[in-house]
């Protein structure tokens, strides 16, 4: 006995089954899509998701700042504390790593604690874009905080600088093999800083994606374990957004401070 | 295997590893990562550390003006209350002082007193004396007279002879003291 | 050998890598806790230290998450 229709139809019922069941891709929401194409002089700088969330952000934090000062009073109250709790945060910050010369950094380091802080909080917003999720954004502020402690650093100590690759007391014997490694310990950190922020953006986004499509396509019974899961994580991740701001920034001054005073 | 941009866009981006290894996007986002980090400098510089500044600043003055204020008024009642206490023991050496002054009085209006009585005393005592000695004296005559006359009066009736007074007032002043000695040894 | 097996191998293989970091977790509280039970008074300066050295260590165990995706990339 031969059936082909009900082979067929079979056939054509797994296709379907295929095309509608929801595909599991956790990484879909890293996808940088450009939403209008602007290439001046060769220069690529197209408007995409990324850029977006970049302004967003900026907007967010001086929206945030301006409703806290909006009419600052001597007794503060609850939004103007805050603001006023995060400046002493990143004061002490910069006065227990770099000291007191570091006053002149004061607003790179609060720019930069702010705009790491609030790429990753935004980013938790369902739909929303994590822009320190984009290695190359994180690479970029990391390079850019490399050079400008190498020009610092070089401003400083001129050509003495390089003596920061020479560990103080070693014997002379040993130096072939330790000024390399100390070199490369340098060049290593630009890597370290951007990679460890863009990791554990990207893992944590991803744990929440897997975690929110079994939210979705389980059966009611089932689904209520990764919720509950997908709430404890947001709330992780909120933690782990402000660690990481922090530390993306308390290493910045490290950096700053080693091109200072030279270990 | 790295597929162009717009083709990964479109889908399919899980078979080709992570979108953020994907060079095609990465131009315009560090454009704009440092615009945006530079913009966002700038707006903060502009418009919100001055605020927190200036706020800060104030409430630093403002304390220490308040910490000021209050240590000057510590200082205020701390002179106060010296003062109160160098009255208090002004005071305290005043009363000290005429509590003394009325003790001196008191002890020597009583001693005083005590001498003025002892005086009294004395005086009555010796004159009790004198008059006890007076009296004696008295009695003493009046005894030795009687005894006088009556052993002359004896004499007289016993050898019928009348001697003379002087002798017999010796006599008798012999008879009187042998009288007081047996007395005495008695 | 076929490249995608392969390539999920490795990855799997990257995967380990957040074993090392958990042993490190583990040391690393443990001797958190162990500080703080004989000196409770120096938990608020030392927990800041337990978190930021927390999250050095995670993103050792991360950087071996981004040579996954790297292979899953090139699989």
């Amino acid at each position: 006995m031969d059936f082909p229709f009900i082979a067929t139809a079979h056939a054509e019922a797994v296709q379907e089954v295929a095309h509608t069941a929801p595909k599991m891709d956790p990484l879909h929401h890293f996808q940088v899509v450009n939403y209008i194409d602007i290439n001046p002089l060769g220069l690529d700088i197209s408007i995409s998701n990324s850029v977006l969330w970049m302004w967003i952000v900026v907007g967010v934090v001086i929206g945030l700042f301006h409703l806290a000062l909006k009419n600052p009073t001597l007794v503060p109250g609850r939004l103007q504390s805050v603001a006023e709790a995060a400046y002493l945060f990143v004061e002490t910050m910069i006065n227990e790593i770099i000291g007191h010369e570091g006053k002149k950094f004061f607003p790179i380091i609060f720019t930069l604690f702010f705009f790491v802080l609030f790429c990753n909080w935004t980013g938790l917003i369902p739909g929303s874009f994590t822009v320190t999720s984009q290695l190359i954004v994180t690479g970029t502020l990391a390079l850019g905080i490399f050079g400008f402690c190498i020009f610092l650093g070089a401003m400083h100590h001129g050509w003495h600088f390089l003596s920061f690759f020479v560990p103080h007391g070693l014997p002379p014997a040993l130096l072939p093999l330790m000024v390399p490694i100390e070199i490369i310990s340098f060049l290593a950190r630009p890597v370290s800083l951007s990679v460890r922020l863009f990791a554990n953006m990207t893992a944590g986004h991803t744990v929440l994606g897997v975690l929110f499509f079994f939210t979705a396509t389980l059966e009611w019974f089932g689904a209520w374990l990764p919720f509950g899961f997908t709430v404890v994580f947001t709330g992780m991740e909120i933690f782990i957004g402000f660690i990481q701001a922090y530390i993306f920034t308390i290493l910045t001054c490290v950096y700053i401070n080693d091109s200072l005073h030279m270990h | 295997m790295i597929a162009s941009a717009h083709a990964s866009a479109g889908g399919a981006a899980a078979s080709s590893g992570l979108p953020q290894f994907e060079p095609s996007v990465f131009e315009s986002q560090i454009f704009w990562t440092l615009v945006s980090f530079f913009l966002l400098m700038y707006l903060l510089k502009k418009y919100v550390l001055p605020p927190i500044i200036t706020i800060l600043d104030s409430r630093a003055s403002r304390i220490a003006d308040d910490l000021q204020k209050a240590e000057a008024s510590r200082k205020e009642g701390e002179r106060l209350l010296m003062n109160y206490q160098g009255q208090l023991v002004a005071a305290r050496q005043v009363a000290a002082q005429t509590l003394d002054e009325a003790r001196m009085e008191a002890n020597r209006y009583r001693e005083q007193a005590l001498e003025e009585l002892n005086k009294e005393l004395a005086k009555k005592k010796n004159a009790a004396l004198l008059e006890i000695e007076q009296a004696k004296q008295k009695a003493m005559e009046e005894v030795r007279d009687a005894a006088v006359e009556l052993s002359m009066l004896a004499a007289e009736k016993l050898i019928a002879k009348s001697i003379n007074a002087k002798d017999a007032s010796r006599m008798v002043q012999e008879a009187v003291t042998q009288l007081g000695k047996q007395s005495q040894l008695h | 050998m076929e490249s995608l097996p392969a390539s999920f191998i490795g990855m799997g293989l990257a995967a380990t890598g957040l074993g090392g970091a958990g042993i490190g977790l583990g040391y690393m509280f443990g001797k958190a806790i162990e500080a703080f039970a004989r000196q409770p008074s120096a938990e608020g300066q030392l927990s800041k230290y337990v978190w930021i050295g927390a999250a050095f260590v995670e993103a050792i165990a991360l950087y071996g998450l981004v040579l996954a995706f790297i292979i899953m990339g090139k699989g």
